[in-house]
């Protein structure tokens, strides 16, 4: 304090005797000054004592000189030493530690850093004035701006990040101070990177543009890869920030051959047990293991697991990760996050899984690595942690892979059986009933996965015999299964039971029938279920005996007399209810391990108490509780479901007979129609082959004939014509010829009567005459005549005037 | 690579990395990374592209990946007159915040869908023309024309490092030697513009 005051002093001149000034007027004359002496010397004076002051005053200074200070970062630019002294005083004031000199004064708020960040980035350009000075050389004012950057970003991660990225080339000039070669603000510099980059994909991937990984290798390798210091330990983080959950980055590292790079990080020297590992090189080697595990981790997508898990097979990296497991001398945590991530490498991959399976540890008498790792497992000596990775491990060496599941399963049916080695089955069976809760739980998970959406693996574990005594008779071990849930009173060994058997008989009916057949299972079930503890574990167990039951039901083939489907399913209404079941089942769902369970394939479990349920089994229980459900209340008529199923059975029948019919007539119509479509067709066929020559005949016909047709039609008519009109002249001329016979006739007729009449005539005149002469008259000749006039006259009365009667001179 | 949004980019790349079509694609956030071998001149060159959105709300991101890249395709879409308008804005950003090197290819995407057309062939050849870049016109659903886009580039890329232009100890251009093939190279890619409105696929 003295130091200050004789300080301030100096800068302020001697203040006047016995006069104290107050530390508010005390700052708010050097903000004066700072802001408007003329003399540089003053200004760069009055930034001085403010930083000094700014430690343990920060309220005052941050209040009145904020605004001056970020002036001086613009107009002084010029002059290092000041622009330095104004980075620090702001850093100071912004700074998300509390200062020692603060520590006696509890007024001063706790995130008061936060404050100021806020105030000074409320004009963007504020970031944008820090980021011009990263330009300057100068080492103190370039290492104070990146320390300030530091300052505000972990106040305000995300809104500096906004700006940062707005502000061009804002993120490759920080990436630029990456090669500067004055190690302090390189380190600083990613210590910077490590804050910027973190939950911000577009910065993470301008940083990875910018060539970050090639230099933070090099920095890796140039300090001497896991045996480097600390800031191997921030090049890590800042590959770590780069790639996780960052599809894009992970691609890039990739396909940048960057998996190759990292092979040296896994090299464990020979003499390693000796020298032994400091705390330093436990942490980058975690780091590097974390690495990996970013890469492969189940929450990426299958194509970027599958294509960075062939790599590190590829190139050794596996390996590497095989020879840590195997070495002496690792420690514990390291050992188990090697293990966690041998697993995710493995996880899904065929030939990786095959291969750590061939892996052979170097113990006496050599073993298969897997064995030595489960026997870990069940080995309550080990850490808690280590066993579960184990298990972890075994999960992923079993997951989707049917050849090693079935591997597991195959050791312990009896046939197979080596009695002279140790096998995995004989392990897990050992844990499944040893007196050590955390192995039996470990085992049934293990066994569980051998066993998951493995319809043969289920059926041949029915198989498998356990000799509990000697002279005893075999057992299988699904029967010991359910009897060892009918004798553990500990929970944990309960629910593993209840999950494996879950699993085991999930969509498998023979495994049903078994379960149901061993003696006692199903009543402990009912007594379970329909339990009204409400402590929250024992709900657990309710629940997951629930749903074992429900399975039971759904999967249920009926050949089990004494608990067909129907009938277990009248006991579980009776005997729990419905609701009373829907709401178990919906406990389970709600429990907080099954949602931190079903969150990620490795379970991450703080203590052994946590350890219930897996994530494997929470997956199936989300895939059938809602099936269950469903076949549980299927029938609603509950009071007399054995009629009803029979009427129902006889509807069904005489459906299906009627069915049968229907379908035999169906078949006959179908040929039949077949049959007619077919003759349809030919007909058709025929028909248009039929039109086709007709109509060529047509042609044909209209080509070469139509005229002369026409004309012999023509003619043929005019001679009908002809021939008629001549039969009509024919017949006027019969008719006419008719009449003049007729006429003719009368007309001779007519002449002989006048014939007659005429000789009467002549007669009578010769008398006359005689008469006349005998009288004695002359009778002339032509006299004699005379009468003839008066005679032609009368002749001419009678005829008519017809001329050709022409009376002949006598 | 830089783009307009919907113009096909995305669509472009994946068409070149993995060889297929997908025609409903999320609009790319911010900037998407992909890559691929080729062979230019017997030589095995690695060529990682990032394909770079195309909105306006990414431009601030997308200046970051000019610095550093070795080529760049510029795509606009054949059916739409706007995407070709905003080319001279892009081309000017791209300009003014890469190496004066980069080798920039025009591209002319959609060229399936004819009936569409808004630009012509000969707009975009004269405007490549005017501005020295190469043109091309490519459908990113046929295929056509993508393998020679990005090849194109590449060969010019490749040349211009044999003559010396691309300093390849220098690791600002955007090109790195490979370790296991001699004299491979990679070469960072990336066209960009954006500001049309989003939806729409390639």
């Amino acid at each position: 304090m003295d130091f200050l005051k004789s300080g301030l002093k100096t800068v302020l001149g001697a203040p006047e005797t016995g006069q104290q000034p107050s530390v508010a007027e005390t700052v708010e004359r050097l903000v004066e000054r700072a802001s408007n002496s003329t003399l540089l010397e003053d200004r760069r004076d009055a930034c001085r004592a403010l930083k000094a002051m700014s430690r343990k005053y920060r309220l005052e200074v941050g209040a009145q000189g904020l605004d001056t200070l970020r002036q001086i970062l613009e107009l002084d630019r010029a002059d290092n030493e000041t622009v330095n002294y104004a980075l620090d005083t702001l850093n100071n004031i912004v700074s998300p530690s509390q200062f020692e000199e603060e520590e006696d004064k509890p007024h001063i708020p706790m995130n008061i850093g936060d404050q100021f960040t806020e105030m000074f980035i409320k004009d963007p350009h504020n970031i944008q004035l820090v980021l011009d000075l990263l330009d300057e050389y100068d080492f103190r004012v370039r290492l104070s701006a990146v320390q300030l950057l530091v300052s505000v970003l972990t106040n305000r991660t995300k809104d500096i990040q906004e700006i940062i990225l707005d502000k061009p080339m804002g993120v490759s000039k920080m990436m630029d101070l990456l090669a500067d070669t004055r190690e302090v603000i390189r380190n600083e510099t990613l210590l910077l990177l490590i804050k910027l980059t973190k939950g911000n994909a577009n910065i993470q991937k301008i940083v990875a543009f910018e060539n970050a990984f090639d230099r933070l290798f090099e920095i890796v390798s140039s300090e001497g890869y896991s045996d480097g210091g600390i800031i191997v330990e921030d090049c890590l983080l800042l590959m770590l920030n780069l790639l996780k959950n960052n599809s894009s980055n992970i691609n890039f590292f990739k396909e940048g051959s960057y998996i190759q790079k990292m092979l040296p990080m896994f090299n464990i020297p020979e003499n390693s047990e000796e020298v032994g590992w400091s705390s330093q090189k436990v942490v980058n080697v975690h780091c590097m293991l974390q690495l990996v595990r970013t890469l492969v981790s189940p929450s990426n997508s299958i194509q970027i697991i599958s294509s960075c898990q062939k790599i590190m097979k590829n190139v050794g990296l596996l390996d590497a990760l095989c020879n840590i497991l195997m070495a002496s001398g690792v420690p514990a945590d390291i050992l188990t996050e090697t293990i966690n991530t041998v697993g995710e490498v493995v996880r899904g991959d065929a030939t990786n899984q095959e291969f750590i399976g061939n892996v052979i540890a170097p113990s006496y008498p050599p073993r298969p690595a897997i064995i030595v790792l489960l026997m870990s497992m069940v080995n309550e000596k080990q850490p808690f942690a280590l066993r579960c990775a184990v298990l972890y491990c075994f999960q992923c060496y079993l997951y989707h892979n049917e050849i090693s599941q079935s591997n597991l399963v195959q050791t312990l049916l009896p046939s197979s059986s080596d009695v002279s080695s140790l096998t995995s089955g004989q392990i897990l069976c050992g844990g499944l009933f040893s007196s050590d809760v955390l192995s039996n739980w470990f085992s049934a998970v293990a066994l569980k996965h051998a066993l998951i959406d493995n319809l043969t693996q289920k059926e041949q574990a029915l198989r498998v015999l356990l000799a509990t005594n000697i002279g005893s008779t075999p057992v299988s071990l699904l029967h010991q299964c359910t009897l060892l849930l009918q004798q553990t009173t500990k929970l944990q060994s309960k629910v593993a039971l209840l999950m494996l058997l879950s699993t085991w008989t999930a969509g498998c009916p023979p495994a049903v029938a078994a379960f149901l057949g061993a003696p006692g299972g199903v009543p402990l079930l009912v007594h379970h279920a329909g339990s009204n503890e409400h402590d929250d574990n024992e709900c657990l167990l309710q629940g997951l005996s629930a749903f074992l039951l429900a399975i039971c039901i759904h999967f249920n083939d009926d050949s089990v007399a004494s608990y067909s489907r129907d009938g277990l399913r009248q006991l579980l209404v009776k005997r729990i209810g419905v609701e009373t079941f829907v709401a178990k089942l919906s406990d389970v769902s709600r429990h907080e391990l099954y949602n931190k369970a079903a969150k990620h394939p490795q379970m991450r479990a703080a203590s052994p108490a946590d350890l219930l349920l897996d994530y494997e089994f929470c997956k199936l229980f989300k895939s059938l509780e809602g099936p269950l459900i469903e076949s549980v209340c299927q029938t609603p008529g509950r009071s007399s479901p054995e009629p009803q199923l029979e009427q129902y059975k006889s509807l069904i029948r005489q459906q299906d007979a009627r069915l049968q019919e229907l379908v035999q007539q169906l078949e006959t119509v179908t040929a039949h129609a077949q049959q007619l479509q077919s003759a349809l067709n030919d007909s058709q066929a025929a028909n248009s082959l039929l039109r086709d020559e007709n109509t060529l005949l047509k042609a044909q016909v209209g080509s070469s004939g139509t005229d002369g047709t026409h004309e012999h039609e023509e003619r043929i008519r005019q001679l009908t014509e002809e021939v008629r009109r001549m039969k009509e002249e024919l017949e006027g001329a019969r008719r006419s010829q008719e009449r003049s016979r007729e006429e003719l006739d009368k007309m001779r007729r007519d002449q002989n009567d006048l014939l007659e009449l005429l000789d009467d005539q002549d007669v009578k005149l010769n008398e006359y005459k005689m008469r006349l002469i005998n009288l004695g008259q002359a009778v002339d000749e032509d006299n004699v005549v005379e009468p003839e006039d008066n005679l032609s006259s009368v002749n001419n009365k009678i005829v008519d005037g017809k001329d050709y009667i022409v009376t002949p001179p006598l | 690579m830089l783009l307009f949004s919907g113009v096909g980019k995305s669509c472009l790349l994946l068409q070149f990395t993995d060889k297929r079509f997908q025609p409903v694609h999320d609009l790319t956030i911010g900037v998407e990374f992909g890559a691929r071998m080729i062979t230019i001149d017997g030589k095995q060159i690695k060529l990682q592209i990032w394909d770079t959105a195309g909105q306006e709300a990414f431009r601030s991101i997308t200046r970051s990946y000019y610095r550093g890249a070795a080529g760049a395709l510029l795509v606009y879409d054949i059916t739409r007159r706007d995407t070709f308008n905003h080319l001279t804005t892009w081309l000017e950003d791209a300009r003014q915040h890469s190496n004066s090197n980069m080798v920039i290819m025009l591209i002319g995407n959609k060229s399936d869908l004819e009936s569409r057309r808004e630009v012509k062939k000969e707009e975009g050849e004269a405007f490549a023309r005017e501005h020295g870049l190469v043109f091309m016109e490519t459908s990113a659903k046929t295929a056509a024309n993508v393998e020679e886009a990005f090849i194109n580039t590449a060969k010019e890329i490749y040349e211009k490092i044999q003559e010396g232009v691309f300093d390849i100890n220098n690791e600002a251009n955007g090109i790195k030697i490979g370790p296991q093939h001699g004299g491979a190279g990679s070469g960072g890619g990336a066209p960009g513009a954006g500001g049309a409105p989003p939806g729409g696929c390639c």
